[in-house]
């Protein structure tokens, strides 16, 4: 599969008033992010996402290493440029324009003109359902339609390569479906989509690959399926009893959603299905089902994160 | 065709948005609508006059009123204008959307500075137009020197305009822009004072003076004269259809292109590599 974009030892540094306080906001970032795939960004506030994405626009410029976006080094062409949307989180949209105004401004910054422009102005809001609205005043707009305009000037010269952040945060939960159908949707079309977002569970739903940044470090990167495979056992019982349940916590198993003296157990990684069998014995559990247990990218995350600051602070 | 509306097609465009959003603006229509109303006043004032006065002693002062209200209020749309429109862009992160396109940043600022032009000339020209209207009604002659004043003062605002826009761009909020336009329409206009003071501070040879006469001197070689674009005397003592006198116009209009170029470039210098 193709590589879109290509970073290689990409560093950032912001430098302070005061010799000492410059910030390192991004170090030695190596990424590579393929055609036709959706690639979810991630990272604690702070962890250098917007600042990569910005760099790969060419809105701030790297300390050193290289940024390579279909196959050129000269990220600030027009060429690039036109094959590039971008989205930005909580962007403002003028009130006093109608939503194919809005389309046409930013159309017209693309080059677009007359029919051409028409004809992608129309295109790029039936893709993003906004037909009934697009000539309806921008201040009558719900959030979730702001978004959807601010997609759509994203798409409106027909890109090769979507740059969103935060693209569904504050929207509702039909907002949000709708929006992630419609990223689905992009992909289908063979675009490829950078997704910067907190929102683990929609980037879980949606991504192909993830990468996961802590402080300016690449902690992370792979396909869901490479980073997500690690399972546990997941057992419901019944019968359990206080002295049962300190006891099993002593060997490091989990008791979730207990109700009375039924429970979820979460066994450690290390323990097999017959170990929780024999424990159950053990213990005159009454054993429900027993089940695995995929880790979710929220969990990942937060190992990943954890681990990450916890190996920061023994450094210091 | 292709290759100039790939150049500057880009540029019209923003500067079509910036007079747009620009001109919404509640402090701007505050101040227009408070020039407007001065304007308008100013021929309710005569009639407090004493009718014993010189006969045309009530023209003058409105003429005065009027084209002092043109300049300062003028101004003060000018340096608020120039001062925040690419601070509001960066905040309100439009910046972004307009940048990651294929818009270069030249292209951007002189788009940028298009519109704020636009937005000087139709408020002048409303409150030029008001006061025209008014001359006209009252003296029944065309005020054509009022045309050239409007015309040079334009050129006046587009001075201050471009150093604002300067300030502007190495800025991220427009206060310091503000302050900084401010400034310079001040001292501008204060330039022959700077002279005085050269003269003056130079005279007692002691350290403080000389240093003060040298930046007096140095100020007045790099700031515009701005006093020079205006005729406002010729104006109230004159007559409406007088042509102007003691100004050379196409000299007076290369000075400040002359002028704005270099403030247009000094924004250029200051936004081609900053990170936003």
């Amino acid at each position: 599969m193709t590589t879109v974009i290509r970073t290689t030892a990409l560093n950032k540094i912001y430098e302070g008033a005061f010799r000492g306080q410059d910030v390192h906001a991004l170090k030695d970032l190596d990424l590579d992010i393929r055609q036709g795939e959706i690639f979810g960004y991630l990272g604690p506030n702070g962890s250098g996402k917007t600042t990569t994405i910005k760099m790969l626009l060419g809105l701030l410029f790297p300390t050193s290493g290289k940024i390579e976006i279909l196959g050129s080094e000269s990220i600030d062409s027009a060429t690039v440029k036109r094959n590039i949307g971008y989205l930005p989180e909580g962007a403002y949209y003028p009130d006093f324009l109608r939503g194919e105004e809005i389309l046409a401004y930013y159309g017209k910054l693309y080059g677009l003109r007359g029919k051409e422009l028409k004809k992608r102005v129309d295109e790029t809001i039936e893709l993003v359902g906004m037909q009934h609205a697009r000539k309806r005043l921008l201040r009558g707009y719900s959030k979730g339609m702001r978004q959807r305009i601010g997609l759509a000037q994203a798409l409106i010269s027909d890109p090769k390569i979507l740059i969103l952040d935060e693209p569904t945060t504050g929207l509702d939960p039909i907002a949000r479906k709708e929006i992630r159908d419609l990223l689905l949707q992009l992909r289908e079309q063979g675009i490829t989509l950078l997704i910067s977002s907190h929102e683990l569970l929609e980037v879980e739903m949606i991504s192909d690959r993830v990468a996961i940044l802590f402080e300016g470090v690449l902690q992370k990167i792979g396909s869901m399926a490479e980073l997500l495979t690690q399972r546990e056992l997941s057992m419901t019982v019944d019968h359990l009893s206080e002295s049962s349940v300190s006891d099993l916590t002593d060997k490091g198993i989990q008791v979730e959603d207990r109700t009375g003296n039924r429970a979820v157990l979460r066994l450690p990684f290390h323990m097999s299905s017959y170990d929780g069998v024999e424990m159950c014995k053990a213990h005159s559990l009454n054993l429900l089902s027993i089940s695995p247990r995929r880790e979710t990218l929220e969990e990942l995350f937060v190992r990943i994160v954890s681990t990450a600051s916890k190996a920061r602070e023994v450094v210091q | 065709m292709t290759f100039l509306s790939s150049v500057f097609g880009g540029p019209w465009c923003i500067a079509v948005y910036t007079y747009r959003e620009g001109i919404r603006r509640k402090l701007l229509i505050g101040f227009l609508i408070l020039s407007l109303f001065v304007i308008f006043g100013s021929s309710f004032i005569s009639s407090f006059l004493d009718p014993s006065a010189e006969t045309d002693i009530d023209l003058k002062l409105i003429k005065d009123i009027c084209v002092t209200a043109i300049a300062i209020f003028g101004a003060l749309i000018t340096v608020y204008i120039s001062a925040s429109v690419v601070p509001a862009e960066m905040e309100t992160k439009v910046i972004y959307t307009v940048l990651s396109k294929p818009v270069r940043r030249v292209q951007y600022l002189l788009g940028k500075f298009q519109g704020i032009q636009l937005i000087i000339l139709v408020n002048l020209l409303l409150m030029g137009g008001l006061f025209f209207i008014a001359l006209y009604m009252r003296q029944g002659i065309m005020p054509t020197l009022l045309l050239w004043s409007i015309f040079l003062t334009y050129f006046e605002f587009l001075i201050i305009s471009a150093f604002t826009f300067a300030v502007s761009c190495a800025a991220t909020s427009p206060l310091v822009p503000t302050l900084g336009g401010l400034f310079i329409y001040i001292t501008a206009n204060l330039t022959e004072y700077l002279k005085d003071v050269e003269h003056r501070a130079g005279q007692t040879g002691q350290f403080f003076d000389n240093l003060i006469g040298k930046i007096a001197s140095a100020l007045y070689s790099i700031l515009p004269n701005l006093q020079n674009f205006s005729i406002k005397m010729q104006i109230v003592n004159g007559q409406p259809n007088d042509p102007p006198t003691d100004v050379l116009i196409p000299w007076l209009v290369l000075y400040s292109l002359v002028y704005a170029l270099a403030g247009f470039s000094c924004a250029y210098l200051v936004f081609r590599r900053k990170e936003v």
